[in-house]
């Protein structure tokens, strides 16, 4: 592409509004002073001026790049002042970076979505960009999983979609409670008795690595090529630009050469999930 | 090819030195290293053997503010640009390495671009080896055949010099007056100290015993699970000194911290043996153990550049035999790899 502005430089975005999911897991709704258009799957840097920057995949939606959301789960330094925003303050953010779901290679296929934990995060803005082809997609499938019904982010947008009549949709807890009427089980519980055509079905999977494990595993046996699972792949990514080295899989680095790889792709290389 | 005697080497420095600055390395008793040149500096001595500090700390900085605020431009450009004297040819063989790792991406490193485009290297043959020199085992010869702007070859009473880019050709031109003709004697002794240095290296190789390039492929992959890296790493004190001291190693790392009441992006060199190199967000960490962090240092090098780049990212410097105080030699851990344990 040959860059010659700064690739380390951000723009400027207000805090519009923050949307606590659950205890741990707040929704940000942002203002770009210029708009940061994305395609699903793609990440950007999130900066808290003065503290750090982090990944995230943005969760709304690609043809809404006015403001952008990120659903950030408090696991660090960073995350912890993100979670202490408000509305109005500043942070930056540049980007986007790395590949997107070919989402139009998935016109007149079975789709298989599968989510779990955070993952729910990125797996909102892939849902938009299928919601958006749904019509010439041959089937749409989305299967979540979190830990217990707390857990559980976009509840109320999710209780809409269980209304659509062109998407099947099951979530699960591993871990129910009185709330709870859906399926309890890891995600891979609601992998089984799904009738598609495996050899030609697409997956999408993403969420936490021992969650994408099984559930590749797991569409493996079911009869996916593992040409068409996608996966969206977490690493420590430091540059976002292909050059830092932290997010090194195999011959590929993460932030560039993904982060959504075909398991195809990365399956020869040691400790993928780890 | 010119001559260029010693006095006149240093009437082209004096010269260089209004437009750029200009390092030549020193003698200090623990190895020589690269200090600024100034007139009254009394002794230099551009050949010998590599610095002990690696060239990418001109290219790379070690520590540089990259981004300040919302600002696009790139900080810190109104420095001179950098002249390096008496680089060898395991440290230019490096940026086959850099230049693939931080130019031929999608994106481009334009911290790094620009120093490439600007400074100069006036590079020099190696005439002598230390004991840890391995260069030609990664094929690399112990004097400059590319990557260069100028390069000097010691002979009595000064240097054959000849220029390897536009640069150093169109600085040689602008310098015509203070260079003169080699003699056929100056050439036969270039070609001598060549060939001793060259005999020097090969001694160590062999006494050595590390594996050559040919017999390298594939041996990363093929001992994954062997033991030879939880061993080799028994005494690693995880201090980062091989990367670090490395003319190729070029992971970094971007911090934030506030400089009055402005934000300032830093990027710093970063170390894949350090615990945290590769632990993401939620605390999970894909190489937990010492010795996976150090058998990662070796796929990177031995595995991922071959595979990415067609090249090794090592240049047999000798370095990080130098610089690690767990004697962790690498020389060792590529024999091992290619005897099978």
């Amino acid at each position: 592409m040959g860059n010659t502005t700064n690739p380390y430089s951000m723009v400027r975005s207000r805090v519009l509004k923050v949307v606590k999911e659950t205890p741990t897991i707040y929704t940000i709704r942002l203002k770009p002073d210029r708009e940061v258009p994305f395609d699903p799957g793609q990440f950007i840097q999130l900066t808290v001026p003065g503290v750090g920057e982090a990944p995230f995949t943005p969760s709304s939606h690609y043809r809404k790049p006015e403001t952008l959301d990120v659903t950030v789960a408090r696991v660090g330094k960073v995350t912890d002042r993100i979670h202490q925003l408000s509305p109005g303050d500043e942070v930056g953010i540049r980007g986007p970076y790395g590949n997107n779901y070919p989402l139009e290679d998935f016109r007149d296929r079975e789709v298989l979505v599968v989510g779990g934990g955070v993952g729910f995060a990125p797996m909102r803005a892939v849902m938009y960009g299928l919601f958006d082809i749904v019509s010439s997609l041959a089937k749409l499938l989305y299967r979540g999983g979190c830990r217990n019904p707390s857990e559980l982010v976009y509840r109320e947008e999710m209780s809409r979609w269980f209304d659509r009549d062109d998407l099947n949709i099951v979530l699960t807890v591993d871990e129910g409670d009185e709330t709870w009427r859906g399926p309890t089980g890891v995600v891979t519980t609601i992998l089984e008795d799904l009738s598609l055509d495996f050899e030609s079905a697409v997956a999408i999977v993403c969420g936490p690595p021992i969650m994408m494990k099984f559930s590749t595993l797991k569409l493996l046996e079911m009869g996916f090529s593992d040409s068409n699972i996608f996966l969206s792949m977490e690493k420590n990514m430091s540059c976002a630009i292909g050059q830092c080295g932290h997010c090194r899989i195999g011959p590929y680095y993460c932030c560039t050469d993904g982060p959504v790889f075909r398991y195809s792709q990365i399956k020869q290389y040691p400790n993928i999930w780890d | 090819m010119h001559y260029l005697s010693h006095d006149r080497l240093r009437q082209l420095l004096e010269k260089l030195t209004s437009s750029y600055s200009v390092f030549v390395p020193v003698e200090d008793g623990s190895g020589l290293q690269y200090v600024p040149y100034t007139s009254d500096l009394e002794h230099f001595d551009p050949g010998q053997v590599r610095a002990f500090e690696p060239l990418k700390l001109f290219f790379q900085r070690a520590r540089e503010v990259v981004a300040q605020d919302y600002d696009t431009d790139l900080p810190g450009q109104d420095k001179k640009p950098v002249c390096v004297v008496g680089a060898k040819a395991c440290d230019l063989k490096g940026f086959k390495v850099l230049d693939h790792a931080l130019l031929k991406g999608e994106y481009e490193d334009p911290f790094y671009k620009r120093n490439r485009e600007r400074n100069l290297i006036i590079s020099c043959d190696c005439t002598t080896a230390l004991d840890t020199c391995f260069c030609m085992a990664m094929g690399v010869k112990p004097f400059p055949e590319e990557a260069f702007d100028i390069n000097l070859s010691p002979v009595e009473g000064g240097y054959l010099v000849e220029a390897g880019s536009k640069k150093g050709e169109a600085l040689l031109e602008a310098s015509s007056g203070i260079l003169g003709e080699p003699d056929q004697d100056m050439m036969a002794e270039r070609g001598r100290t060549r060939n001793q240095v060259a005999e020097l290296v090969q001694a160590n190789i062999e006494e050595s015993g590390v594996p050559d390039r040919k017999s390298l492929e594939g041996a990363v992959r093929r001992m994954y699970d062997s033991e030879v890296w939880a061993d080799e790493a028994r005494t690693c004190v995880e201090c980062g000194a091989c990367n670090t001291i490395c003319p190729t190693c070029h992971c970094f790392l971007l911090y934030d911290q506030k400089n009055e009441g402005k934000m300032e992006r830093l990027r710093i060199w970063d170390s894949c043996l350090l615990k945290g190199f590769a632990r993401v967000g939620g605390g999970d960490n894909p190489r937990p153990e010492l010795w996976m962090r150090l058998r990662n240092r070796f796929e990177k090098k031995f595995d991922f550049f071959p595979e990415v780049a067609n090249v090794y990212a090592c240049t047999g410097c000798g370095r990080c035999i130098t610089g690690c105080p767990a004697k962790i030699d690498i020389r060792e851990v590529l024999g091992r790899l290619v005897s099978n344990g």
